[in-house]
């Protein structure tokens, strides 16, 4: 069962526009070529495949391109995806970054959803229907439950590390991380192609 | 352009939640016999539409030796390792998400006629593995916790099923070394009427600081304990990540497969299937990559003494998965008293490979003879991509086979004859 969840913002989020640390352009056309060694996970179109991968089909550039620096310099670690990023450059990394950003991702939240289960902590950069509203936020919608409560625990444990992420997962029970995935899990993806 | 949200400090964020006291969970009320008000509606699966149309269809182009018939027995999301009831009357099937189902053919004619969510009260965390005792108690292995489904066959069309804890959560292993991707367990009760369980560790290649931990717990490799959690022990070490196993019917011997280590090239490290003709072997890992491959990581470093090499060395990246010693009458003689195993299919080698039965014979000394592809297809070598991934192995009492894919979410059944 879902607590309620309240958050006293006092001032945190100030919006502050986003400069990138460097100057490279994904192309998107050269990532879909690339993205043949994400898609048996992933999906070509960034709808997953497996129930631990996430979808990253319509996901913000900057987030896919900083996990996948992350899984290579270390920060963040993972059996398969470790693996994966120590064989890319920066280019490389900006240009599949470049062709899942291209994607649009739609949520459609369904119509017998119960409202008041809905996770107040996370919506803010989340989005209630889990389309993500900041540029270091992933999408949620439809994500597995296994994925979502996976990385909250990650974050709580310090696995994963994140200025936000690891403090709001601190507080929150196994119970808080069930709810928050499956409210997140039972919204409808779809990816559209350009 | 979107807001950086998070690139602020959190020095000032407080996050109070409510201090409510969680009422009595599901598992518990149904530990202690009571209900949990859970309606018997709407969890059946789906059986047919076009997506059941287009799995027949695929299903065409699998190629499978003389005699032998594929057709499609069940549509079961995310299908993964499969447990056929005692008396037949359901298989359960596990998967890596958060539901266990149950496949029904009470007509017998070896279509499923019904799919749905088994023990549907209960929140399951990757409830990959599941296995049934000869005396029909149910066992279902998560990431982190085991429960036991006391006469399941008789219990399973009740969302309220009777269940115990064998294993509470977070006792099956220490939660700092749960895994992103080899939390999927898989289980068998063995001849001793033990329950194992296989428990891959969380890491490409483990870190030296890690190896006395693991061959501790048994994390990297089988574990087996009494059926009531009590008296654990490890039976094998050295293993990355096994999601495979069964017992020789002849011998008792424990025949497992394991995934091996990633990132070192598209042919090496081979794929394993491995023999256990006792317990207390250490397989290889980390010190070798899989076969007789030493992992860039210990380069240089005497690996201990004594490691068991697998006995047949698989094509690497295929991701061998679950397998089952062949006991039926149906197949042709040659297939008796050998393992059928499922391979997954690589998910990052240049030109991919595997999703396809492989069967291997064993001689008369219990040893590996020889191995062939069995059933293949279900990759198009010119695109590279998958219409199916097998994932386990399980044999009906009539002799055919049942193949699980957790791409299609589909249960296959090959036949032999008629």
């Amino acid at each position: 069962m879902l607590r309620i969840f309240v958050i006293l913002l006092g001032g945190v989020f100030l919006a502050e526009s986003v400069f990138a640390a460097d100057d490279l352009i994904g192309d998107p056309a050269v990532g879909r070529k690339l993205a043949s060694q994400c898609r048996t996970c992933h999906g070509l179109d960034g709808y997953a495949k497996i129930p631990i991968a996430p979808h990253i089909g319509g996901e913000p550039a900057s987030y896919i391109s900083g996990q996948l620096k992350a899984f290579r310099s270390g920060e963040r670690k993972h059996e398969m995806m470790t693996v994966v990023a120590a064989t890319l450059d920066e280019q490389k990394i900006v240009d599949v970054a470049a062709w899942y950003a291209s994607l649009e991702a739609k949520a459609i939240t369904p119509e017998d959803i119960d409202l008041r289960k809905k996770p107040e902590v996370c919506v803010t950069c989340h989005g209630e229907d889990g389309i993500s509203l900041a540029m270091d936020a992933p999408n949620l919608a439809a994500e597995s439950i296994v994925y979502i409560s996976t990385q909250l625990k990650a974050f709580r444990n310090g696995k994963r590390k994140h200025p936000v992420m690891t403090a709001i997962a601190a507080n929150l029970s196994d119970e808080d991380i069930r709810a928050v995935s499956k409210w997140y899990s039972a919204i409808e993806l779809k990816i559209n192609t350009p | 352009m979107k807001l950086n949200l998070f690139s602020t400090t959190v020095a000032s964020l407080a996050l109070a939640l409510s201090a409510s006291v969680s009422a009595q969970t599901n598992l518990e009320k149904l530990s202690s016999v009571q209900t949990t008000g859970t309606s018997f509606a709407d969890k059946l699966i789906d059986q047919g539409g076009s997506k059941a149309a287009q799995i027949k269809k695929n299903l065409e182009s699998i190629n499978l030796p003389d005699g032998f018939k594929i057709s499609l027995y069940a549509l079961v999301p995310d299908a993964r390792h499969m447990s056929v009831a005692p008396q037949g009357t359901v298989v359960w099937v596990g998967t890596r998400k958060v539901n266990i189902y149950t496949v029904s053919d009470r007509d017998k004619d070896r279509v499923a006629d019904e799919v749905e969510v088994f023990a549907s009260p209960l929140d399951f965390n990757v409830p990959n593995g599941v296995c049934i005792s000869k005396d029909g108690f149910l066992y279902s292995v998560e990431a982190n916790r085991v429960l036991v489904f006391p006469a399941a066959e008789f219990f399973w069309e009740n969302p309220d099923v009777a269940v115990g804890v064998v294993v509470a959560q977070g006792d099956l292993i220490p939660p700092d070394e749960e895994s992103y991707n080899h939390g999927a367990r898989v289980c068998r009760i063995g001849p001793d009427n033990k329950l194992y369980i296989s428990l891959g560790q969380p890491h490409n290649v483990s870190p030296p600081g890690k190896i006395d931990l693991y061959q501790k717990l048994g994390i990297g490799g089988i574990i087996r304990m009494d059926r009531d959690g009590n008296n654990r022990e490890v039976y094998a070490h050295g293993v990355r990540n096994s999601v495979g196993f069964d017992f020789n019917p002849t011998n008792g011997d424990l025949w497992f497969t394991d995934n091996q280590v990633d990132g070192m090239g598209d042919d090496i490290p081979p794929g394993e299937l491995n023999r256990a003709p006792g317990m207390g072997y250490n397989y290889g890992h980390p010190w070798y990559g899989g076969g007789t491959v030493v992992t860039n990581e210990y380069k240089g470093v005497t690996p201990p003494e004594g490691i068991v090499h697998p006995q047949v060395e698989m094509d690497a990246h295929a991701a061998d998965l679950g397998m089952t010693f062949y006991t039926g009458k149906q197949f042709p003689a040659k297939y008796k008293g050998g393992i059928f195993n499922a391979q997954h299919g690589s998910w990052n080698r240049v030109k991919p490979v595997g999703a396809r039965i492989m069967f291997t014979a064993l001689d008369s000394d219990g040893n590996a003879a020889s191995t062939e592809v069995f059933a293949d297809g279900w990759l198009d070598d010119e695109t590279g991509e998958y219409s199916g991934r097998p994932v386990d192995i399980a044999q009906l009492s009539d002799g055919s086979i049942l193949v699980s894919d957790d791409f299609a979410g589909a249960i296959y059944r090959i036949s032999y004859g008629m």
